[in-house]
């Protein structure tokens, strides 16, 4: 059992080499972002900690940032352990998000009770708008990368659509009514400000997640598809209805995502809704190795820089925008495994098991 | 003779000028794609253009220096894309991603630290119309066609100059060649990585023609995230248009009128988000019929690694 | 030495050697693929190079192709030596090569990509029509018809051949590599190149003629050299030998064991075929017409030339490739329509050849890949759950029996050598207690004492009264092992012998004769 328990610490050690590596290079540059804004990067960085985890609003920012970059990476990770490219969170996240505002306003009068109703609608909805990608690969061999990005932009105009004209509400902020707060997911409390129970929703979300990829039948045949259709085959497992199934699920965590936030934060849909989410989980799902538990720390992480950009902002001159660089330039460099390789020489890279090259074929 | 035309007359003029950033950034996504590379970055490579254009005239007064430094910004971009993609082998789909991230928010970053507010920047001057003797005066067609930015006109020469140099030199031959089997190019003592870098570079300066467009040739400022998607409808041309430039320029234009007549046309008949839809609409029904990615080059998405 | 003169092949006058090979040592880990190998190549001589798949041959013609670096020797052309890095430098060196997998672009001309790389220019275009009328000179010139507006991808097999082969006249080249040029050519195909390499060599070229069919070396080559396990065997005369002597020097290894066999107990039909006919990937027939039986307690060997419709062979009866037509029969019932689940179901094992990419999930635990096939039944699994546990007691105990090393079922598959992959998949097959075993290549890059277990495993199965189909490559090995041996060549199987019979008589069926047109 030890053994066990010291190759996953192992395993898990591999795992986190390139996000590591991409996390520290990228604040090393962000260093020299800083000073040339004419801060003193130490000062940046220490108001950008604790503005993260620094006090229980802080910690409660963080968490609220969080939440939304779960559901989104899971749908990335899930997606990707079949070997499938899900960019399309965005949209599933807007088809959610629509989803919990329409149903919670109209099943608003059940109170508390309607939240897993409206959520459980969600479910579907993403589930069916996510099987959309999925059906064309499996059925017409168009390829999954494009179709998603495709649909990212059917979904934001067609819930922008809903959410403007049959859904729309009179009032200063285009979009749908208000959901009465009793049929809302209430705040942790704890001095945590606006934390709301989304965020325990989300780290439920990851446990079923992985339960799902490494406790059940279906989760064998989503991973052997993934690793190696070759052998999937072999078995006689069917690569086409895991690769729509893959997608689905994911589609349906992004949902949950967008009704989480509807329902925990917003209360309704506006337009334009917040943006990025559904971008952001897929670098949220690479720097957690695709792994649920990794999922749960890159969204807090991201969530965390956020949160204290905004305390970096205000205690130094440096613009919180600067966090978007950051995580732009990790993901930039989670996937560069020769960049690796030249720093750190092959064993890193060994060590990592880097699977990032399959390109679109 | 105005009110017979006038209409139709700008929704042409209108169309031409949604279009013209759309197919900029598809041929420039061209380049990249036909060289083994995709390129979802398109997006940002036209934002963070937009932007350093509009910070070139704001500090130089000169239309020159704006695009100057626009095609600057592109190419860098194009040339991180390419450095990530190539040499360090890194997967191509979340390069361009992060191009599109690092855009948005490094342009939210400058404009804070160049501008003092993020939003809208200030006002510059832009691109002027520039209309051609003759050729404007031709009725409806000249003023909409010919009354137009220069950088439009530079449109019009680009589409034949693309689908030149990519089918008549040795140049796209071998462009082309290495989209399809950079085994093939290597073995032929061509450097697979050196005409990645061509491609992917071409389409950092494509792409920031379109992006000074939108910020100095339709408006004459820059306002965070102003591409709006425009990128990926331009990836849509380019893939509807099968990759081909006078199909991609065919297909830029279909959809700059789709958005000239969200623009235009009174709300009732058709909502607006079902005309922006068209674009991607039409790409996935194109791709699924014309069976997935039979048409893309063949090698496209993978690092070439040799033995 | 780079004076010496061989006989060429303009009627027996001597002709000055153009390409020397010299002590070509090359290894990939551990395993040399070429070992001090030596060849040399006359003006206007064609030389084939005969040896097994794996023997060694194509990674000498990379060395010289400047693909692979050597980590020994030298190479003269034309007396003088050439440090050939890249394959530029080779082509500079006058040396042209035609892989056995095209490096064609289907989406481009022919003459786009002939002058690919070497284009003709007019200013700073690419001068499209001198490209073509190159072309066609070319091709005029050496009777290799094709046209050059055609997209390749529009040509058939053949004629992209004759495409490779303009490539590397557009490029000047004198000595001339072909690598398999004949696997994927019809006979009629097979003349016509052959008519044209003739043609080739009377205008001075030279060529090497890499190839395993050892009938066809004998018409147009005037030399042979024969490569086995990475070393030159012999050099021989095309004119002073014959097919059987060839396939002793291509196959004869040593016997690597002496394997006790008993008795055989044969029992009735489980698994056959009737006039299977299956498709390649390419669409060919790989399997055109075959019929065979395997009863219970034997083991039906086939043996063949690699390539020969093996593979879709052994897929068709597992159920992993569709049959275009004919039967499949297990224990009686019709299972053509059956999918390899059921087959499975059905109590037929399936040691596929290919365990890298198909027999196992390289990034799956052993335990994991030990329930690949089983993953949802009892006890692994119950209401769509899987319990890893059960999989894990399960595969400890099945990598134990099998003597997988490490015993370890959180061991990652890829981590371990070949052949404890291939005894880890052997253990999933064989635990399951199944009626019928197909196993194809078992001990394929296997070390010898997984060799001899694998051996063992397969016999024990045969005395135990189950039906086993050993499709093997390696001839002794099925000697050794089979009851009965039926020779396949070009998808079909045209003889059965005794697991005594001698080598000339497998060689020739090998080759593809049977008894009566010896001669032909």
């Amino acid at each position: 059992m030890s053994s066990r328990l010291r190759r996953a610490l192992v395993d898990a050690g591999g795992a986190l080499v390139f996000p590591l590596i991409a996390i520290v290079l990228s604040f090393v540059l962000g260093a020299f972002i800083v000073l040339a804004t004419g801060n003193n990067p130490l000062t940046a960085y220490a108001a950008l900690v604790r503005g993260a985890v620094g006090s229980p609003t802080a910690i409660g920012r963080t968490l609220l940032g969080a939440t939304p970059l779960i559901f989104t990476g899971l749908a990335v990770a899930v997606a990707f352990r079949a070997g499938l490219f899900n960019i399309g969170g965005e949209g599933q996240l807007y088809i959610g998000a629509i989803t919990a505002a329409w149903l919670g306003v109209t099943l608003g009068f059940l109170g508390a009770l309607s939240i897993p109703i409206v959520l459980l609608a969600c479910v579907v909805t993403g589930f069916l708008w996510g099987a959309i990608p999925g059906i064309l690969k499996a059925r017409f061999g168009a390829h999954e990368v494009i179709t998603t990005i495709m649909l990212n932009y059917i979904g934001i105009y067609l819930t922008t659509y809903l959410a403007l004209k049959p859904l729309r509400t009179e009032g200063l902020v285009p979009g749908t009514d208000a959901i009465d707060f009793a049929a809302r997911i209430p705040f942790i409390g704890l001095g945590l400000g606006r934390a709301n129970y989304g965020f325990l929703l989300a780290l439920v979300a990851a446990v079923v997640a992985y339960l799902l990829l490494w406790r059940t039948g279906r989760g064998f045949q989503i991973r052997a598809v993934g690793l190696s259709p070759g052998a999937a085959n072999y078995a006689g497992m069917g690569i086409g209805a895991n690769t729509v199934l893959a997608l689905a699920i994911g589609g349906a965590f992004a949902a949950i995502g967008g009704g989480v936030e509807v329902l925990g934060v917003y209360g309704k849909m506006t337009v334009p809704f917040v943006t990025g989410l559904g971008f952001n989980g897929i670098g949220v799902a690479l720097l957690g190795r695709n792994h649920p538990a990794g999922v749960v720390l890159g969204a807090l992480l991201f969530g965390g820089l956020a949160s204290g950009a905004q305390e970096m902002q205000f205690s130094t001159d440096v613009p919180l925008q600067l966090t978007s660089v950051l995580l732009a330039v990790i993901l930039l460099l989670v996937t560069a495994t020769k960049l690796v390789e030249l720093l750190f020489g092959k064993r890193a890279r060994a060590l990592a098991g880097a699977r990032l090259e399959k390109g679109l074929g | 003779m105005d009110e017979i035309f006038g209409a139709p007359g700008q929704l042409l003029a209108s169309t031409i000028r949604n279009a013209t950033p759309l197919v900029f950034a598809a041929l420039g996504g061209m380049f990249s794609e036909r060289s083994g590379v995709v390129n979802i970055g398109l997006e940002g490579l036209m934002l963070i253009s937009a932007f350093a254009g509009v910070v070139g005239a704001f500090l130089s007064g000169s239309a020159v220096v704006a695009l100057a430094f626009a095609l600057a910004a592109g190419l860098v971009f194009a040339l991180i894309h390419a450095l990530m993609c190539v040499t360090f082998e890194a997967d191509q789909i979340i390069s361009g991603t992060a191009i599109n991230l690092l855009a948005l928010g490094g342009t939210g970053f400058l404009m804070v630290s160049v501008f003092g507010a993020g939003g809208t920047s200030p006002r510059v001057e832009g691109f002027g119309e520039v209309p051609i003797p003759l050729l404007s005066s031709i009725p409806v067609v000249g003023p909409a066609l010919f009354s137009q930015s220069v950088l439009v006109y530079l449109m019009y020469v680009m589409v034949p100059a693309t689908f030149f140099v990519l089918f008549r030199t040795p140049f796209g031959l071998r462009l082309r060649a290495t989209g399809e089997s950079p085994e093939a190019v290597d073995t032929a003592g061509i450097s697979v990585g050196r005409m990645r870098y061509y491609g992917v570079a071409l389409s950092g300066l494509l792409a920031s023609l379109g992006g000074i467009y939108l910020s100095m040739g339709i408006l004459s400022a820059f306002t965070e995230n102003m591409t709006n998607g425009r990128g990926f409808i331009a990836l849509a041309a380019l893939i509807f248009g099968r990759w081909n430039p006078i199909g991609a320029a065919g297909a830029a234009l279909l959809f700059g009128f789709a958005l000239a007549v969200t623009f235009s046309a009174p709300q009732e008949a058709i909502p607006n988000e079902f005309l922006q839809m068209i674009p991607y609409v039409l790409t996935i029904v194109a791709l699924a019929a014309f069976g997935g990615r039979a048409i893309a080059p063949a090698a496209i998405g993978k690092p070439y690694r040799k033995e | 030495m780079t004076e010496e003169r061989t006989r060429g092949g303009t009627a027996g006058v001597e002709a000055p050697v153009v390409l020397e090979m010299r002590g070509v040592t090359k290894a990939f880990g551990p395993v040399k693929a070429n070992d001090g190998v030596s060849i040399t190549l006359g003006r206007g001589e064609i030389l084939g190079l005969l040896g097994e798949n794996g023997a060694g041959k194509s990674t000498l013609m990379k060395i010289l192709y400047g693909l692979y670096s050597p980590d020994e020797g030298e190479v003269f052309v034309d007396g003088e030596r050439a440090e050939i890095r890249d394959p530029k430098d080779a082509v500079s060196r006058g040396i042209g090569m035609v892989h056995q997998h095209f490096t064609l672009i289907p989406a481009l001309t022919v003459a786009e990509n002939i002058v690919l790389g070497a284009e003709p220019r007019k200013g700073a275009t690419l001068d499209l029509a001198k490209a073509i009328k190159d072309t066609e000179e070319l091709s005029e010139r050496y009777g290799l018809r094709v046209d050059p507006r055609t997209r390749v991808a529009d040509l058939s097999v053949g004629a992209q051949q004759r495409v490779e082969i303009l490539k590397a006249l557009y490029r000047k080249a004198r000595i001339l590599v072909l690598d398999e040029p004949t696997a994927v050519l019809t006979p009629q195909e097979t003349e016509d190149l052959f008519s044209v390499l003739k043609e080739l060599v009377a205008d001075g070229l030279s060529i090497i003629l890499i190839t395993h069919k050892l009938g066809e070396l004998l018409g147009i080559s005037n030399r042979i050299t024969i490569i086995r396990d990475g070393k030159v065997v012999e050099t021989v005369e095309a004119s002073g030998t014959d097919e059987g002597a060839l396939a002793r020097l291509m196959v004869g290894r040593e016997v690597l064991l002496r394997v006790e066999k008993t008795e055989a107990k044969v029992g009735g039909p489980r698994l056959s075929a009737e006039g299977l006919v299956v498709l390649s990937g390419a669409g060919a027939k790989a399997v055109d017409g075959i019929g065979l039986e395997v009863r219970g307690g034997e083991i039906l060997g086939i043996a063949g030339v690699d390539g020969n419709g093996q593979t879709e062979l052994a897929e068709a009866l597992a159920g992993t490739r569709p049959a275009e037509s004919g039967l499949v029969r297990l224990d009686g019932e019709d299972v053509t329509r059956v999918g390899a689940n059921g087959r499975q179901g059905r109590g037929l094992a399936y040691v596929p050849e290919d365990r890298g990419a198909k027999g196992l999930v390289q990034d799956f635990s052993l335990s994991e890949n030990n329930a690949l096939k089983t993953y949802d039944e009892a006890p692994f699994s119950k209401w769509g759950w899987i319990f890893p546990k059960a999989m894990r007691r399960r595969a400890a105990e099945a990598l134990r029996a099998y003597d997988v090393r490490p015993p370890d079922p959180d061991a990652r598959a890829g981590s371990l050598s070949g052949g404890n992959q291939q005894k880890a998949v052997l253990a999933r097959e064989l635990s399951g207690d199944p009626g019928v075993i197909i196993a194809a290549q078992p001990t394929r890059g296997v070390d010898v004492g997984a060799i001899e277990f694998i051996h063992r495993q397969l016999l024990e199965q045969r005395a135990r009264g189950k039906a086993i189909l050993l499709i093997s490559l390696e001839l002794e090995e099925v000697r050794s092992l089979s009851d009965r041996v039926a020779v396949i060549y070009d998808g079909r199987i045209v003889g059965e012998v005794g697991p005594d019979a001698t080598d000339e008589e497998l060689g020739l069926l090998m080759a593809g004769r049977t008894g009566g047109e010896k001669d032909a």
